[in-house]
């Protein structure tokens, strides 16, 4: 990126987070709503296996996945609001800005709420872990949480354009997140195991990023023709 | 027959009539009995020739999605639309037939422990969104989103069977392997045949669509002009 | 039947059945077509019959 192009990413990824922490509605909405879901995996699964230690991991990412797509469904949304969503098209910003900028937006948003969800959800299901292991996972959130913003960014801009944004989004981003879902949840059941498996956790972790790679060439290679008039 | 499409649903209406009988001949009267399966190996041959040429489909509709980002013409959306829904319609009956396998070979109708089996549940999930997203988009951007998100699927059907393997090979130790890799040239045989006539198939039902997509066109087009006058 | 042939019988029907259900989900595409291209034959013959008419109304004058 070149010294114009960062200071427009710059400008961007503030703009955003200034507005969120004014108002706090995704974050606050996110957090609330994967608490719930937590809750609801407590009351349907975890009270009738009993030892939940096992499927911790596939319950804190199934849960933080649907979260995402609140925060995802948001992507735009201030420029809707603002009736300025057709004045980005012709705006002088590179495209690849505008997509960083909402990706790291995202991963930020998802970080705010993991920061607050995964020691809860941990404590819920697993009573508890040492802080090595918060630290493992913590790793495991960062690299989850740039798939879900690369992907999140891309499809929803397919979405924010389309006829039943809200309704398109979560049958498009869900699916496509069914690999990130289950390797971020492979790697907290690794770490969360009563003998932490390295070997399995870096593997996990080597696919998430794999993972990261692909779709960002994919987006670099098609979102000029998304946000395209 | 001038028409050089016409010629070509001739050509390929002929190969695959004469393809699909010589391979129902053949695995019903001709291929051997598999020594482990039995009778129930006879699925084979025409459940995996579906599962491949529906992957051809996603691939033919990648390709034609690229084309479509180069080139903006419409008949390359045509090509991914057709294909995606055949594709689709390919990957519907490989997880029936399957599931029918699964039942004959092992007692029971869904085994989340075969790996072919899950992905194709995922990718039967991931290529319904491109209709969800397809019917919302409007205008121009219809067959520029179809386009992007037929070329992020395809890249994500990998990923997912990638995904899917590692989380099961975890969990379970035994993956099963129904296609025996050293397939007796008795039955490698029936099964290129298979594969070919479905192949031929795909192509002949692709051709015909394009065909009624053109004649659609056409239509669109003496309407525009006997409205404006 | 023996040998789990029930099953291969199954299975082939099933890729008959699902076969012949997308042929006629193109026959109904075939179908629409048709509709449409009457329709404009009745546009244009809508179109002669009025046209024969103004030429006739433009003889009178």
């Amino acid at each position: 990126m070149n010294p114009r192009g960062r200071r427009q990413y710059l400008a961007l990824l503030r703009k955003d987070l200034r507005l969120e922490f004014r108002t706090r509605e995704t974050v606050v909405a996110m957090g609330l709503f994967s608490l719930v879901i937590i809750i609801l995996f407590e009351f349907t699964i975890g009270e009738r296996v009993g030892n939940t230690a096992p499927i911790a991991g596939g319950i804190i990412w199934s849960t933080l996945a649907l979260g995402a797509v609140l925060g995802v469904g948001r992507t735009w949304v201030p420029e809707r609001e603002q009736r300025v969503l057709d004045a980005i098209l012709i705006a002088p910003v590179s495209r690849l800005v505008m997509m960083s900028a909402r990706t790291t937006a995202l991963v930020i948003y998802l970080l705010g709420v993991q920061v607050v969800v995964v020691p809860l959800a941990v404590v819920f299901f697993v009573n508890g872990t040492s802080a090595v292991n918060l630290l493992l996972i913590a790793g495991v959130c960062v690299l989850a949480d740039l798939c879900i913003g690369i992907m999140g960014a891309l499809l929803a801009s397919m979405s924010v354009f389309s006829r039943t944004r809200e309704l398109v989004l979560p049958v498009l981003l869900l699916p496509s997140l069914i690999p990130v879902v289950i390797t971020a949840g492979g790697a907290t059941d690794a770490v969360l195991s009563p003998s932490r498996q390295m070997a399995e956790y870096r593997g996990y972790c080597l696919f998430l990023a794999v993972y990261a790679v692909i779709f960002a060439l994919v987006a670099y290679a098609t979102f000029d023709y998304i946000l395209d008039d | 027959m001038t028409d050089p499409a016409a010629r070509r649903v001739l050509v390929l209406g002929v190969l695959t009539a004469v393809l699909t009988a010589t391979g129902i001949i053949g695995l019903f009267l001709v291929a051997p009995e598999d020594s482990g399966e039995g009778q129930i190996q006879r699925i084979f041959y025409f459940h995996v020739s579906i599962a491949l040429v529906s992957l051809l489909a996603f691939g033919v509709a990648f390709v034609a999605g690229a084309m479509y980002l180069r080139s903006q013409r419409e008949w390359w959306d045509d090509v991914v639309f057709i294909s995606v829904r055949l594709g689709l319609v390919l990957a519907v009956l490989t997880v029936i037939t399957g599931s029918i396998w699964a039942k004959a070979a092992w007692g029971t109708w869904w085994i989340w422990s075969d790996p072919r089996l899950a992905t194709y549940t995922l990718v039967i999930l991931l290529y319904s969104a491109y209709f969800v997203l397809r019917s919302s988009a409007e205008g121009s951007r219809q067959a520029r989103f179809s386009a992007v998100y037929a070329i992020i699927a395809f890249v994500s059907v990998p990923i997912s069977f990638y995904a899917v393997r590692v989380a099961q090979s975890v969990v379970h130790p035994v993956v099963f392997t129904s296609s025996g890799a050293a397939m007796p040239h008795s039955m490698l045989i029936w099964f290129v045949v298979a594969l070919a006539a479905m192949t031929a198939l795909f192509f002949l039902l692709l051709q015909v669509e394009l065909m009624q997509h053109r004649a659609q066109r056409a239509l669109r087009e003496v309407k525009l002009r006997l409205e404006r006058g | 039947m023996s040998g789990g042939t029930q099953y291969v019988v199954a299975a082939y029907a099933v890729i008959w059945v699902i076969l012949v259900l997308y042929i006629v989900a193109m026959g109904l595409r075939t179908a629409r077509l048709a509709r449409e291209a009457e329709l404009l034959l009745r546009l244009l013959d809508d179109r002669d019959a009025a046209g024969t008419r103004d030429e006739a109304a433009g003889v009178g004058h």
